[in-house]
């Protein structure tokens, strides 16, 4: 859910991803670089992200990886659950504070 | 300039994808390290240090091909060699992880060790009673014939020498086809010590059949077992040329006196060989001596007398059902030639091993089945464990998951985990298997296990590897299957505690099945224990106590009927002269030491000429045999000394006797024949009824019998029974010393408590109770365990919810009944669906219950009862616990 989730707003490529789960996660998941990589494969093998190689002017030629429509389907649905799971947690310290 | 795509294409091992697909991801790989070691550079670090982080991207990269491999499209079927690596490092990943948890990997490794440690020790006793006990070449292709009476199929199957010389006549399908007589006891005299022995009359064909040679000399020709001029020669047994002549080979062509019979030694058997067919099979008899069977005293006997067991070997190309079908036919002609003899009577046959195993391979079966239902449960329970553990281990899981383990990587890491520990475990089972298998042959009736054919072997070993495979699989697959079903959503989603909804109803659902499985075996112990106290509940029809037993056979010197009555009395009195001795009687064939002989019973006005009489048994004893055995006197008189006077005139009949041929009448006073031609015989007077004695077995029931007084025909081979005042073994040496100086020379055999025989009958019965208790009780304890194991799981996860509830003002009490209740939900389940099971089972082994039915309500009501208990207590300590939750502290954690 965090690599759609981090597509969903432009399409990044993997350096970038990695740095931003990195940066974002304030080191709070043990995370390798490693293991990015095979994800975005498997994302991309099941349809729901979609690579490219893109020359920019000026930049190294990349790859690029940008959500596709299932993708974006996907992080939906993932979304909602994820809310659900929160609110129920909030509804139950929310009573532990009154 | 470093050359990163040439670092990336060198480290890299090969993919399992098109050039133009692989090249693109070193691109990429390449590109990351690029990009790194560029920031590093810019943010001034050090070269060496840039360097380094570069290369720290992708540090292992055998899993990072491995990774990539199976997203990639081909990468499964191609690719066995990386999985494989992959695997075995996932096997040391596991190893080291459990080395730092060994609490748990111990129990877990012992609780393995014993379910594939029981089911080795079991599986190699099964394997040497029920499924090889024949060994001998190609042991599939030998056949037991049988005569069996079609009205009293119980019946041991006897055949008569006149239809096995018909047989063998006839029937085509059999490359050779040998006879063997009961066991018979004949006494070894002229060399050294007397001593008797146990041997075997069998035709020339015998061996043969078997397969067997001598290992010195030779076995018998066919010249020598001619029934007009038999030769008076004999095989030993290995066992006795060592004992008695010193593994002498000189011994061949010399005489040895068996029953004052003098007979010359022609050959040695092997060592190894033992004769594992009937009538030996079931009983704890060697075999020492072994004669032609036309030497047999009896075997010139008419065709009514059934004395033979008969065995041969097919011909090429023929199967068992054909040789049956043949047999069959065979038996009806000459059934139809003979009905006086043979009519009811039917001649069949089968494998020869099902013959020598059959009588075990229920109660064997039933072992081996039950003792995998205790490797089943402890499966579960490690199952449960590796649950538990994964569950604490979840944010590593969740985050391998989330960052790209494959499904299958993260399966093969739970496999390998519970590979481990199933090898582990059944390294120690196997230590467990060898003492566990010691113990058993050393418990086991000398009937069911003949010590020394019991060994861990080959087999053994593959079974066990079986064993482990199956517990890896069963241990590890709900772990591995919940992981990658889970995979990468439900591991990030729920930060600490995804496992719990899904992996707590799989959790119940093992215990569940452990409760259910656990409840099968106890009540299949349930039913065998009552069974039991029934068999011992059962009145063997005497007073077993106090009484010993002494076989004798009277010297051959004693040949006329006064001669033996006198010697007889004279020993009668000397043993009756000792001091403890309270009353000395004697008979020709005692309760429960196997031997039976029948006759024909003709009661007088109830049977038309030509048609065959009822079948009885046949006794001849002393006046005072019923009062020194207590066997009880139901009606009329017992013999007395006037008896003695007309011995042929007087017959006494035991109650089924009596039921069976004159159903609500008095048969005192009544008049029978007996024998096979009742217009050659005498009336006989019904004197009394005695009671029913259990002959034939405590379990069997019993059967009409006829007794006469012994002076009628003197007993050659009396067996003595002595009424002593206190423990009859401590008089046993000075009885048969007594005996034998009284008579010089006279052997006295099977010297037993009447109380040791009784146990003895039920022996067979006590092991396989005793082991299936044993199973019933582990299984008790491990369903036990596992319940304890889910409960307490469920507190410590349920602890904010129940400290929720307690700040809610929800009473301790109130915490006890949900933690019990989630208890007795389970238990409830798993009972309802074991007495399923339960009853299946309890149908399979209907035939060795006795006197209870499968559905005995009591078995089922008392092992529901215990495990509910049981379960009741496993549940209470972790609820006890839920109830000392402080709400403030529950509330606070947050894990």
């Amino acid at each position: 859910m965090i690599i759609l989730a981090m597509l969903e707003g432009r399409p990044r490529h993997g350096y970038e991803l990695a740095k931003l789960i990195e940066s974002q996660s304030e080191s709070q998941l043990q995370f390798h670089v490693a293991s990015l990589y095979p994800m975005l494969y498997r994302l991309e093998r099941k349809l729901l992200v979609e690579g490219k190689w893109v020359e920019k002017a000026g930049e190294r030629r990349r790859r690029f990886y940008k959500l596709t429509p299932a993708g974006r389907r996907a992080l939906v649905v993932h979304r909602r659950t994820w809310r659900e799971f929160v609110s129920a947690l909030n509804r139950l310290t929310g009573f532990s504070h009154a | 300039m470093h050359d990163w795509i040439g670092y990336v294409r060198g480290k890299l091992p090969p993919l399992n994808a098109g050039p133009q697909r692989e090249s693109a991801i070193i691109a990429e790989l390449a590109l990351q390290m690029e990009q790194t070691y560029n920031d590093a550079i810019s943010a001034g670090e050090p070269e060496a240090v840039a360097l380094r982080r570069a290369r720290a991207q992708f540090a292992d990269w055998q899993g990072l091909a491995g990774d990539i491999n199976s997203v990639e499209r081909r990468a499964l079927s191609a690719n066995r060699a990386t999985l494989l690596a992959g695997f075995l490092r996932d096997l040391r990943y596991a190893s080291r992880s459990l080395m730092r948890s060994r609490g748990f990997a111990a129990v877990a490794i012992a609780t393995l060790a014993f379910g594939i440690g029981a089911n080795t020790a079991i599986f190699t006793l099964v394997d040497a009673v029920a499924i090889r006990s024949v060994p001998y070449y190609q042991a599939n292709r030998l056949v037991a014939v049988e005569t069996r009476k079609a009205q009293q199929p119980e019946l041991e199957p006897w055949t008569s020498t006149l239809d096995f010389a018909d047989l063998r006549q006839h029937a085509t399908s059999f490359a050779t086809l040998a006879g063997v007589s009961p066991i018979w006891n004949v006494v070894m005299t002229g060399r050294g010590e007397t001593e008797r022995v146990e041997s075997l009359y069998v035709s020339a064909d015998f061996f043969p059949t078997l397969g067997v040679g001598a290992q010195v000399g030779r076995t018998f020709t066919a010249e020598e077992d001619i029934r007009a001029r038999p030769a008076a020669v004999v095989v030993l047994s290995h066992a006795l040329w060592s004992r008695r002549f010193g593994a002498d080979a000189a011994i061949l062509g010399q005489a040895i006196t068996f029953d004052s019979q003098s007979y010359r030694v022609i050959g040695v058997l092997p060592g190894d060989f033992r004769y594992a067919g009937e009538p030996v099979a079931g009983t704890a008899s060697e075999i020492d001596a072994w004669f032609p069977l036309a030497a047999n005293p009896i075997v010139n006997s008419a065709r009514s007398l059934r004395f033979l067991k008969v065995v041969g070997r097919l011909k090429p190309g023929i199967s068992i059902a054909q040789c049956a079908d043949e047999v069959r036919r065979i038996g009806n002609n000459v059934s139809s030639e003979n009905p006086a003899t043979n009519r009811g009577f039917v001649l069949d046959a089968k494998g020869f091993s099902a013959q020598v195993t059959g009588r075990f391979r229920l109660a064997m079966l039933l072992l081996l089945g039950t003792v995998g239902f205790v490797l089943l449960m402890a499966c579960a329970n490690v199952a449960n464990l590796l649950m538990a553990r994964a569950s604490a281990r979840q944010r590593e899981i969740s985050i391998r998951a989330a960052l790209g383990a494959s499904r299958l990587r993260l399966f093969q890491q739970m496999l390998a985990e519970g590979a481990v520990l199933a090898v582990a475990g059944g390294v120690s089972g196997i230590g467990l298997a060898y003492f566990a298998l010691r113990f058993l042959v050393a418990v086991a009736p000398t009937s069911l296990v003949h010590p020394g054919s019991v060994a861990l072997d080959g087999r053994a070993l593959a079974f066990t590897t079986f064993a482990v495979v199956i517990a890896t699989l069963l241990a590890s697959l709900p772990t591995g299957w919940r992981v990658a079903r889970d995979q990468i959503e439900c591991g990030l989603r729920s930060s600490g505690r995804s496992f719990t909804g899904g992996g707590n109803r799989l959790r119940s659902a093992l215990v569940v099945v452990q409760i259910a499985a656990a409840l099968v075996l106890m009540v299949g112990a349930g039913l065998l224990i009552r069974s039991f106290q029934r068999v011992l509940e059962v009145d063997p029809g005497f007073r077993p106590a106090n009484l010993l037993t002494v076989s004798t056979q009277l010297p051959s010197g004693t040949q006329s009927p006064a001669q033996r009555t006198a010697l007889l009395r004279t020993i009668r009195e000397s043993l009756q002269a000792m001091p403890g001795v309270e009353s000395v009687a004697a008979i020709s064939r005692l309760p429960l030491l196997g031997s039976n002989l029948s006759t024909w019973l003709f009661p007088e006005g109830k049977f038309l000429p030509g048609e065959p009489g009822h079948d009885v048994e046949y006794r001849a004893a002393t006046i005072n045999y019923f009062t020194t055995m207590g066997i009880p006197l139901k009606a009329g008189k017992l013999f007395d000394d006037r008896d003695i006077a007309t011995p042929d005139a007087n017959i006494l009949v035991n109650e089924t006797a009596a039921r069976k041929f004159w159903p609500g009448e008095n048969p005192v006073g009544k008049r029978v024949k007996l024998g096979t031609r009742p217009e050659r015989h005498p009336w006989i007077t019904v004197i009394g009824i005695v009671g029913d004695v259990r002959h034939s077995g405590i379990d069997s029931e019993p059967r009409p019998e006829v007794y006469r007084p012994d002076v009628l025909s003197p007993l050659g081979a009396p067996i003595l029974v002595v009424r002593t005042v206190s423990d009859p073994g401590l008089l046993a040496p000075s009885i048969t010393a007594r005996i034998r100086s009284v008579a010089a020379g006279m052997p006295t055999y099977n010297v037993f408590s009447m109380q040791a025989l009784v146990d003895r009958s039920t022996a067979q019965r006590r092991f396989v109770m005793l082991l299936l208790t044993g199973f019933a009780a582990a299984a008790l304890i491990l369903a036990g365990v596992g319940v304890y194991g889910t409960v307490s799981q469920s507190v410590v996860q349920r602890t904010q919810e129940i400290g929720l509830r307690m700040a809610l003002g929800a009473s301790p009490g109130s915490a006890l009944r949900l933690v019990l209740g989630q208890g007795v939900r389970l238990t409830a389940a798993g009972l309802m669906a074991g007495s399923v099971g339960a009853f299946g089972l309890a149908r399979g082994m209907r035939s060795m219950l006795f006197a209870i039915g499968p559905m005995d309500a009591v078995a089922y009501l008392e092992a529901a009862l215990l495990l509910a208990v049981f379960a009741g207590l496993a549940c209470y300590f972790p609820a006890r616990r839920a109830t000392r939750v402080d709400p403030l502290v529950a509330l606070r954690s947050n894990s």
